[in-house]
């Protein structure tokens, strides 16, 4: 029984083919990274996994229940989202954003919530910002409760969407630390990023995605070292010629 | 508009310094009369001191016509009626002014009590009808934006239909069109003293709709301008989308929507006057009838458009205050937005 599975996945807007025949699955505790170029389809893919997008056809199952036959708030749940823009409840001090959900979806008291943000600020290594408003906040830090804020849920799964893409060179590394801790601890996660250090480390799989189709996929190794596509090759050497 | 009427709100509200003192000092001095004039002839005070064995401090009694004035209306006419037969060889030019002057005083006093009575019942129009207008804006602006085909054109037309028409033919069609003040008198609850007359409750009820409309294109706005991402954060926790309204869009738009909330305040504060045409004797019927009681028309709106001033520097200062006070870092600086 795998966590994941995606099967035949196809997603359009309009006429643009976004996702077409994808399929993959992830077992729990897996990392599966997923890079590709831009518009290539990876963040599509993410919010088909949440139904923040709804697919054209093809199915998705978590621990093998289809995700459409599932309660939609219930799903995303289950499913905690790590946003390329941090998106925090801008009126919320960072331990309101993380308590949110817990009462409104899990119900918790108000101090049994308190107590588990808490808990996760410290993981995230912000125990000391909890009363601090979004914009008081480094975007490392921003991020980091960003992380807090999903994982608070408990969730089966976290997806990532370019985590690091909006942060200074310098604030990446905190943001990665946390999600190395995670992946170390057996947290599943689907990750769309372009940190191959991450990936080398952290992934159990690779995936590489173009124009809105499975090039290649395998452990990161394979992937870096040996790819069997040319397409592949180019892009990762591209994206190595950046760093 | 929007901006325009924002930056002119704001200005009024933000006084500095020495100018500051002055005009916490008038307007405390005016509330100070406001209130005091409300306490004095309220029969809810009036009942509680009279059971507590004090029945004469306060005049519940009197009706507005007799009520006494506490300035010296008799000393400023005949200052003014002095100076007029014998002005000691002083120039007209020196002469006349301050006879207008004191005769401006000697009616101001004069009306004081009734003025009184009026400018308490336009508050007491304009506050009720912006808070219940806003139950309904909330819904209507949310509808509007959030809701499917059908509600979001219900609420479009509500607004459109209410801003498109006359707010004095709304008076009209609720007082004359609607046998509402008949219904409304019918109650029971309406023989209980101390309860607004049927007009004014038509007025409330035209205005909480008429501003409702107003209210509602405000906090639309407002909503809009939060940041779609947002709602979307909310979703994915698995907050359903009324809970990412509830707890996410609503505390940040309502905060962007103060500005806006605060014009809103401020005309419903002046066009409440209309009420005057449906009998209602709020501050602007009450001008008109000295009027004509006195024929100094012009004086007489000159001292009311000052307590107008008054009323609406005063919402102006406490919006003011409000949006600093639920500001956060980061949301609800309408200068800092986008
Ligand atoms: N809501 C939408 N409506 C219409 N087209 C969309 C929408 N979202 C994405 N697209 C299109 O789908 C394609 C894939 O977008 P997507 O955001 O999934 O790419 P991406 O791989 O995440 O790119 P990036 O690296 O730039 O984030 C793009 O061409 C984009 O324009
Ligand atoms: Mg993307």
């Amino acid at each position: 029984m795998s966590l994941l599975r995606i099967e035949n996945v196809d997603k359009s807007y309009g006429d643009e083919d976004v996702l077409h025949d994808v399929s993959f699955a992830m077992e729990t505790q897996d990392v599966e990274v997923i890079v590709g170029p831009s518009g290539s389809g990876k963040s599509t893919l993410l919010r088909c996994v949440n139904r923040l997008t709804e697919i054209d056809s093809g199915a998705i199952y978590l621990n093998d229940e289809e995700i459409h036959s599932l309660d939609e708030n219930e799903l995303r749940r289950r499913v905690g989202m790590v946003f390329q823009d941090f998106s925090l409840f801008a009126h919320l001090t960072a331990r309101g954003n993380i308590t949110l959900g817990l009462r409104e979806v899990l119900e918790l008291p108000k101090e049994e919530a308190v107590a588990k943000a808490d808990d996760y600020l410290d993981r995230v290594g912000l125990a000391d910002q909890g009363d601090s408003y979004p914009a008081e906040l480094s975007g490392g830090q921003q991020q980091r409760v960003g992380i807090a804020r999903a994982l608070a849920m408990d969730p089966d799964l976290l997806l990532f969407d370019e985590p690091t893409s909006a942060l200074d060179p310098e604030l990446i590394g905190d943001v990665l630390r946390v999600m190395n801790d995670l992946a170390e601890e057996g947290m599943t996660m689907l990750c769309v990023t372009h940190e191959m250090g991450f990936a080398r480390s952290a992934a159990s799989t690779v995936t590489f995605l173009d124009e809105g189709r499975i090039v290649e996929r395998g452990p990161p190794e394979q992937l870096f070292e040996n790819p069997e596509h040319d397409r592949t090759n180019a892009f990762l050497g591209e994206l190595s010629g950046l760093h | 508009m929007t901006e325009a009427a924002e930056t002119r709100g704001s200005a009024v509200g933000r006084v500095g310094g020495r100018k500051r003192q002055v005009f916490l000092a008038v307007g405390g001095l005016f509330w100070t009369w406001l209130l005091a004039r409300w306490a004095y002839h309220n029969t809810l005070l009036d009942g509680l001191l009279t059971a507590v064995g004090l029945p004469d401090v306060l005049r519940s009694d009197l009706g507005v016509s007799q009520r006494e004035p506490w300035l010296p209306a008799d000393w400023f006419a005949g200052v003014a009626a002095n100076l007029a037969t014998d002005a000691g060889g002083v120039s007209v030019l020196v002469v006349d002014p301050l006879v207008w002057l004191f005769e401006l005083a000697a009616l101001a006093a004069e009306s004081e009590p009734a003025l009184a009575a009026g400018a308490f019942l336009t508050v007491y129009l304009t506050v009720l009808s912006m808070f219940f207008g806003l139950f309904i804006a909330v819904p209507a602006a949310v509808t509007r934006i959030y809701g499917g085909p059908i509600s979001s054109r219900i609420s479009l037309a509500y607004t459109e239909l209410i801003r498109g028409t006359p707010l004095l033919a709304q008076l009209f069609f609720f007082y004359f069109g609607l046998p509402l003040a008949g219904f409304i008198s019918g109650f029971r609850v309406m023989e209980v003293s101390g309860m607004p007359r049927a007009a004014a409750v038509v007025a409330i009820v035209a205005f909480t709709i008429n501003s409702s409309a107003y209210q509602a294109e405000y906090i639309r706005a407002a909503l809009q301008s939060v940041d779609p991402g947002q709602l979307t954060a909310a979703r994915s926790v698995g907050l359903s989308r009324l809970q990412g309204i509830r707890h996410v869009v609503l505390p940040q738009g309502l905060r962007y929507a103060i500005p806006g909330w605060t014009n809103e305040f401020v005309y419903l504060l002046k066009y409440s006057s209309l009420a005057a045409f449906i009998t209602v004797p709020e501050l602007f019927r009450r001008a008109r009838n000295i009027g004509s009681d006195t024929f100094q028309f012009t004086d007489i709106y000159l001292i009311v458009g000052l307590l107008y001033l008054a009323l609406v520097i005063t919402t102006a200062m406490l919006m003011n205050r409000l949006e600093r006070r639920v500001t956060i870092p980061g949301v609800g600086m309408p200068a800092g937005r986008d």
